[in-house]
């Protein structure tokens, strides 16, 4: 019983980072119907910049931050200026492909550019393994998660309450109409990128704390992809839901299944529970059915 | 009639889609705070040429002088910011978001002012409605209800022009009088109509110039009241045998 607590728990924190991740992925998808398979990658970049800011230049974590954001956004202006921009009327497939060729690009530039660097970001406290009421809980994953539940909330008033929120949501919900009651898409996707960007920062930082960092950060990228197929591309309380389900699910398969089938079965469990969704619920536990005619 | 006073003047204006040509050669204008109708039938052009001025499509030639400024090849949040708006056929909600969020999003067109409190009183005013309405979600609303929203949304901009495209387009009767009883109102906070519309009678009824387009040209203009006599109006477009 204790074992299951402790496994819900665990999945419940890792399950707030996963949720970080999504949104950016999912903020990307609303804006402008693009999937953006490279968000393993934008991960993986933001905290190798942290890392580099700490590593290579010596301004301590939190001037490694501020870095990583500044660098980040600058990628993220770069890309939709430079690529998206003239790209704009072209067909979405071909926007995704260009997703693609984007988390290459990226993977091959962070090896040439942080070569020598340690990717690893150190957390600044040593913390003590909790315990509470008789469940073990780790103190990394509980900080963590904390910052991440931090951010998604930072996040949700952004889009509810301001102005800049109001015309993403507009954008979402209609390019035409939002273009014709005068807001500039072309600014707003810059914004939506940049907003990838800061939240790549801050959910790959959150990972290498949690997992000790260095290593496949970027295939933080293939959780996202059963997250927003279980909560529905399109909403941000089913993404939210669906990271906090596909993380105690990786947790009770990996606590219950993997030592008995020898390891790795809770990688795969969130897939097969994106393909089942797929068959009983299409558009997710959350998602809108399409029923506009297009 | 165009005349260099005009708030919006069309001169020459040629639009086509692919080699399909819409407007061809068309020249209008639009007197400040006046409503002005373009009347025909589907497919003459009506639609385009508002889509142009708008800055949705753009032109192969011409020019659309507003204020003395050549809005060609402005994008369409430019074209919005000089408060010339465009209320589209079908009506553009935003129905996924509630009505007084449809209205804060008209106010976009001020730039950076987030006060629309005098903006939003004379919506209210206008359309007592949207007003006991205002928590909704815009796709909740009745065909009227939505047409009043978009129009209103429209109006939080303060435009010194307002495109209207079939303003009437599926609405019962009630409703359709409702909405062009509102559209002379709105010339009263000096904001000039233009106005596409099916419904022949009742554009010519409201307005005080009107063009009749067809395939793509002007082929008649003048006094609303003049062409509602017109015989060769009567027959073609207000079913007069």
């Amino acid at each position: 019983m204790e074992f299951l607590a402790f496994l819900v728990v665990d999945g419940l924190l890792v399950g707030a980072i996963y949720a970080l991740v999504a949104l950016a992925f999912v903020v990307v998808y609303k804006a402008s119907g693009m999937i953006n398979f490279a968000v393993g990658e934008w991960m993986m970049l933001g905290s190798r910049m942290v890392a580099a800011g700490v590593h290579g230049l010596g301004v301590g974590l939190g001037g490694g931050l501020v870095f990583a954001c500044v660098g980040m956004v600058a990628v993220a202006m770069a890309f939709t200026r430079v690529v998206l921009r003239q790209l704009f009327s072209q067909s979405l497939l071909t926007l995704i492909m260009v997703t693609i060729g984007l988390g290459i690009f990226m993977r091959g530039s962070a090896a040439l550019v942080f070569a020598g660097l340690p990717g690893g970001i150190a957390r600044p406290l040593p913390l003590e393994p909790l315990t509470v009421l008789g469940v073990p809980v780790s103190a990394e994953k509980l900080v963590a998660a904390a910052i991440a539940g931090a951010c998604i909330v930072a996040l949700s008033w952004f889009f509810r309450g301001s102005r800049t929120g109001l015309a993403l949501r507009a954008i979402a919900n209609d390019q035409q109409v939002a273009m014709s009651v005068g807001i500039d898409l072309h600014r707003h996707f810059a914004i939506t990128w940049g907003l990838v960007g800061v939240l790549s920062v801050l959910a790959g930082t959150l990972w290498s704390f949690v997992t000790g960092g260095g290593f496949g950060v970027e295939l933080l990228g293939l959780k996202v992809f059963p997250i927003v197929i279980v909560g529905g591309l399109d909403s941000f309380p089913g993404t939210i839901v669906g990271a906090f389900a596909i993380g105690i699910l990786e947790s009770l398969t990996a606590g219950y299944v993997d030592p008995v089938v020898g390891g790795g079965f809770s990688h795969v469990a969130s897939y097969v529970v994106l393909i089942a969704t797929l068959f009983v619920r299409p558009y997710g536990l959350f998602g809108r059915t399409e029923i506009e005619p297009r | 009639m165009p005349d260099s006073s005009a708030l919006l003047e069309v001169q020459d204006l040629h639009v086509s889609y692919g080699r399909i040509r819409a407007v061809q050669g068309v020249s209008i204008a639009v007197p400040d705070a006046a409503v002005v109708a373009l009347i025909g039938a589907n497919g003459a052009g009506k639609s385009t040429l508002l889509r142009a001025i708008s800055g949705l499509i753009r032109p192969r030639r011409g020019v659309i002088r507003f204020l003395g400024e050549d809005l060609v090849g402005l994008p369409v949040h430019q074209v919005v910011r000089r408060r010339v708006v465009h209320v589209p056929e079908g009506r553009g909600m935003l129905a996924r978001m509630s009505v007084l969020e449809n209205l804060r999003l008209g106010g976009f067109a001020h730039g950076g002012r987030t006060d629309l409190a005098p903006e939003l009183d004379r919506v209210w005013a206008l359309f007592p409605v949207l007003r006991d309405r205002r928590g909704q979600l815009a796709g909740s609303l009745s065909g009227g209800e939505q047409q009043m929203l978009a129009i209103a949304r429209a109006m939080m901009a303060r435009p010194r022009l307002l495109m209207l495209d079939e303003p009437s387009l599926g609405l019962a009767p009630l409703l359709v009088r409702e909405i062009f009883r509102i559209i002379p109102r709105l010339t009263a906070a000096g904001t000039a109509v233009l106005l596409v519309e099916q419904n022949a009678r009742m554009a010519l009824q409201c307005a005080a110039h009107a063009y009749v387009l067809q395939t793509g040209r002007v082929v008649l203009s003048g006094r609303a009241t003049d062409l509602l006599a017109a015989p060769e109006v009567q027959r073609a477009y207000l079913g007069a045998g």
